[in-house]
């Protein structure tokens, strides 16, 4: 542990820490541009220097490139240090264009930091300025090459951090240059945090671009809500709509970064098609009536039928809040508890993947980045949850062997192995892989007899998981019940959605699946539905054709699915932006996302564009969204139910991992609970048996197959026209298909148009298939007429 | 399409490193040759067969000084403009250089014969003023001596190699 002096302070830092590190601990922030926390220091820009007086380095030194060592004395105002950075500051501003009042990043722009820093105040070079030709980089960044200092933080971070190619620096000296080969859009799909990286306004958010300046926005500390990783994001509000989604650090979680979906899939909360407005039988009544006409004919209904006629549905993009408000209604009214998942079978093994971490077997994201080999299966990282593929390529820019397993074609951008095998194959390639390295080649060989191919990959495997000392293991939930007993292996689970390790922690045990539901609905036994944030058009088809059947649908919402417009009562709920709440992480991790806007019609159509009327008495429009958590609050009192103040309180109380926590005090980094093991009663769920068919196995894209992000312009706007599936080339061959062929995929009683893509990077005898709301109904084995030449 | 000689030499390059984005210089260099510079064609090219982007190539190919990813004349003529050569001019060579063939810094003469680039010491301060001249020394350079090298270059019997 080094001990120095910075400005008269003592401090003591771990060995390896640079002196700027050392410095910005006690709160002394030396002015930088290419030192970034994550990509390190690369002396690029000379303006970290400092003076050292005293102890083992003498003279002016960068202090990001200075490990910080014992004796060291440090002053960063010492005079000569003060003078070098102003004439650094006035070197770098010398081609600077000063165009700060039309530059989106002005107001939150290092460069302008510390050219006060700096002290530059006049232009003394009478010279020319040097200027560059921009470049189109896609829908997300825009460029501005005459603004840039040529710090390489872009450049390294796009190219060192996230393996990307497609971006970097050309040209040398004075001309250098960062861009692509030619115009056209990033690879990267982490490329929106070039926007926060840059310390110029070279690359700004460009959806964003000219909408607001920074201080003029409302800012609040959010979570991310399009994958289950629960990264941490700051949002910025203008004029009730959100305007742009930055990367807000959690060292535990997403580090510095966020990945694009998360940056640019905001905006369904400003769409017009929102519904606002409370409804009773398809016509618009005061939210106040609605909640009546819900409270009675629930009551009707319970009073007729009794409550067993009465389902609840949840959704697993809701805040624990409101899920937690969903089971205290339905204990309270005597319903059976409510569905949030697709069947029992999956609820339980969410349930179980999120019981197996216990404190010394959980990680995080970030410790992940840190492992030395992991072994992902049924994930296909950077669609599943991308940032978890930046915290591979650490894990394996560090050395870890990554080894995915997955029917699906996989891209990362990292070396790995992968054994594209299908689904119900997975257990076993967990266990040879896991399992004895010594043995691992028989097993291999007896438990995948027909893959020879993959007996040596698997044989890595297991020697690189045995050999390593930080093992980790990335797994979908259908796996938690096969996983092996060793303290050793640390454990990741991915879920599908934002809210499913809430709904798996808050629902009770004896929660029927979405399939039980149908099928009650269809036997006449449920007679009313009520769905909170859940879209069952796409969560389980097979009830939502039963919903003209049922006497009472009540739906609470703020997107405009087809659940909605089905709706026999409709009650606006309020976004995460309007309302916050508590989310629970793919690893349990508890988080808060504070409220950053108001509900209401944004601005922009408030005034039709123009200014909003200057009717100061008129009520704003569309401000009848609640939190769906309040809604069902109500519901309850008018069922005449004593709701208890916090319904999550309540419900955590009574759940031995959760209980004692409380929700409106987590700390920054988020709160992991501790839970207590997998219990021993988990049965791995049966495996299909796809003799007669094709598996279907769904693949989410980077943009709009999450629930909100469906609905979000800007991510919709980057989706193929048709959707393409995919097919191992053998098996197209054997069916008579070739590749880039249209074809009609079997979905219920209709046919679904596709295009058929070909690949041998993926299993055979599966079908993978994107997840949109089409494809909800495809049966999980294909039959042979399924796919047919269209 | 590329002769058979040099894409069979091309493969030889990289089959003689362990990486093959060691050989990425070597490669566009002797694309070069064959182009006369490294046009979009040469650049794709050599990418495909590296298994680099075409990125990660322009970031060498426009760092380095003969590497050119623009036409350039037969006779590229690369001035010293640095300290001891300086020192030594009685008059600028380079500013002569830029009159007599009537091209501004870096451009071609209108017969498609010379280009004329400005290089940070090209390494032959004892001989100063010098220049150098498709790999070849021109040292102690007057405006006479700089006539006479540009008339032996313009008495060459070569057939210009030509870009497309």
């Amino acid at each position: 542990m080094p001990d120095l002096i910075i400005d008269g302070r003592a401090i003591s830092v771990p060995k390896g820490t640079m002196v700027i590190e050392a410095a910005e601990r006690l709160g002394i922030m030396i002015p930088r541009f290419c030192w970034h926390k994550a990509l390190g220091a690369a002396g690029a820009c000379r303006m970290c220097a400092v003076k050292f007086v005293a102890g083992p380095v003498k003279g002016l030194e960068m202090s990001c490139m200075t490990l910080a060592a014992d004796g060291m004395v440090v002053e960063t105002f010492h005079p000569e240090a003060v003078a070098f950075r102003r004439s650094i500051i006035e070197l770098l501003m010398v081609n600077h264009p000063h165009d700060c009042p039309v530059c989106d990043e002005g107001g939150h722009c290092l460069l302008q930091d510390e050219t006060i820093s700096g002290n530059h105040v006049q232009r003394r070079f009478p010279g020319r300025k040097r200027t560059y030709l921009d470049q189109d980089l896609g829908p997300f960044v825009q460029h501005e090459m005459n603004r840039c200092i040529h710090c390489y933080r872009c450049a390294r971070f796009y190219q060192d951090y996230c393996g990307y190619r497609d971006f970097g620096p050309m040209q040398n000296a004075n001309r250098v240059y960062f861009g692509r080969f030619e115009d056209g859009p990033l690879e990267n799909p982490f490329a929106g945090n070039l926007a926060d990286l840059c310390p110029t306004g070279t690359l700004t958010d460009k959806p964003a671009r000219y909408t607001s300046r920074r201080w003029d926005c409302e800012r609040a500390p959010s979570v991310c809500l399009h994958c289950s990783l629960g990264c941490n994001v700051t949002v910025l509000s203008r004029y009730r709509r959100v305007a742009r989604i930055e990367a807000r650090d959690n060292e535990a979680v997403n580090g510095s970064f966020i990945c694009d979906r998360g940056r640019f899939s905001a905006g369904y909360e400003a769409i017009p098609e929102r519904p606002r407005a409370g409804l009773a039988d398809g016509r618009p009544v005061p939210v106040t009536e609605a909640v009546a006409a819900a409270v009675s004919r629930l009551a009707a209904l319970a009073e007729s039928h009794g409550p067993g006629s009465i389902a609840v549905v949840g959704g697993l993009r809701s805040s624990l809040e409101t899920q937690a408000a969903l089971v205290a209604l339905a204990g309270a009214a005597g319903w059976r508890a409510p569905a949030f998942f697709g069947s029992r079978q999956e609820q339980a093994a969410t349930k179980a993947a999120l019981a197996a971490l216990t404190p010394a077997r959980a990680r995080s994201l970030a410790e992940l980045g840190q492992a030395d080999a992991v072994l992902v299966l049924g994930v296909s990282p950077l669609y599943d949850a991308p940032m978890l593929a930046l915290a591979l390529r650490q894990a394996s820019r560090a050395g870890a062997k990554i080894i995915v397993a997955d029917p699906r074609p996989v891209a990362l951008p990292l070396p790995f192995s992968h054994l594209p095998v299908a689904p119900r194959q997975l257990p076993a390639v967990l266990a040879v892989a896991t399992g004895q390295p010594d043995q691992a080649a028989a097993e291999a060989q007896k438990r995948l007899p027909f893959s020879p191919e993959l007996w040596p990959v698997l044989e890595d495997a297991a020697r690189a998981l045995a050999a390593a000392r930080r093992p980790a293991l990335v797994f979908a939930p259908g796996l938690a019940a096969s996983l092996p007993d060793d303290d050793r292996l640390g454990l990741f689970p991915v879920l599908p959605a934002a809210g499913s390790a809430g709904a798996a922690l808050l629902a009770p045990d004896d929660a029927p699946g979405l399939d039980e539901l149908a099928a009650g609905v269809a036997a006449g036994r449920i007679r009313g539905l009520l769905v909170a944030e859940a879209d069952l058009f796409t969560a389980a088809p097979e009830l939502a054709a039963l919903l003209g059947s049922l006497d009472a649908l009540v739906v609470l919402d703020h997107l405009p699915t087809p659940t909605v417009a089905a709706a026999k009562v409709f009650l606006p709920t309020a976004t995460i932006f309007e309302a916050g709440g508590t989310l629970a992480a793919s690893d349990g991790r508890l988080q808060t996302a504070a409220p950053v806007q108001p509900p209401g019609d944004p601005v922009v159509r408030d005034g039709r564009g123009s200014h909003p009327p200057r009717a100061y008495d008129r009520e704003l429009p569309g401000t009848d969204p609640a939190p769906a958590a309040f809604w069902l609050g109500e519901i309850s009192q008018g069922l005449g139910q004593k709701a208890p103040r916090s319904p999550l309180a309540a419900v955590m109380a009574g759940l031995p991992a959760l209980a004692g926590i409380d929700c409106s005090r987590l700390p920054d980094a988020g709160l992991r609970p501790a839970f207590a093991g997998p219990r021993p009663d988990t049965a791995p769920p049966a495996p299909l048996v796809a003799e007669a068919g094709l598996a279907v196995v769904y693949d989410e894209a980077l943009f709009a197959t999450d629930d909100p992000g469906r609905y979000a312009p800007l991510a919709l706007a980057q989706t193929a026209a048709s959707p393409v599936i995919l097919l191992h080339a053998d098996d197209a061959a054997s069916l008579g298909l070739a590749d880039a062929m249209a074809v009609a995929v079997g979905c219920g009683d209709r046919f679904v148009p596709a295009v058929v893509r070909l690949s041998r990077a993926m299993a055979r005898g599966v079908l993978v298939v994107p997840r949109l709301p089409e494809f909800a109904g495809l049966p999980p084995i294909l039959g042979p007429c399924g796919l047919r030449r269209r | 399409m590329l002769p058979e000689a040099l894409e069979k030499e091309l493969h030889r390059i990289i089959a003689a490193v362990p990486r093959p984005r060691e050989a990425a210089v070597d490669v566009m260099y002797a694309l070069q040759h064959h182009y006369g510079y490294l046009c979009d064609e040469a650049m794709h090219y050599a990418a495909r067969v590296l298994g680099m982007t075409t990125l990660e190539l322009e970031s060498l190919a426009t760092f380095y000084d003969y590497l050119y990813r623009q036409p350039v004349g037969r006779y590229v003529i690369h001035v010293c403009d640095s300290v001891v050569c300086w020192m030594f001019h009685q008059d600028s060579i380079f500013d002569y250089l830029c009159r007599t063939l009537g091209v501004p810094p870096g451009g071609t003469s209108e017969d498609g014969l010379f280009t004329v680039l400005p290089a940070a010491c090209i390494g032959n301060c004892h001989n100063a003023p010098t220049m150098l001249i498709n790999g070849r020394f021109y040292d102690r350079l007057t405006p006479e001596r700089i006539e006479a090298v540009l008339a032996e270059l313009r008495q060459g019997i070569e057939e210009p190699v030509r870009c497309k």
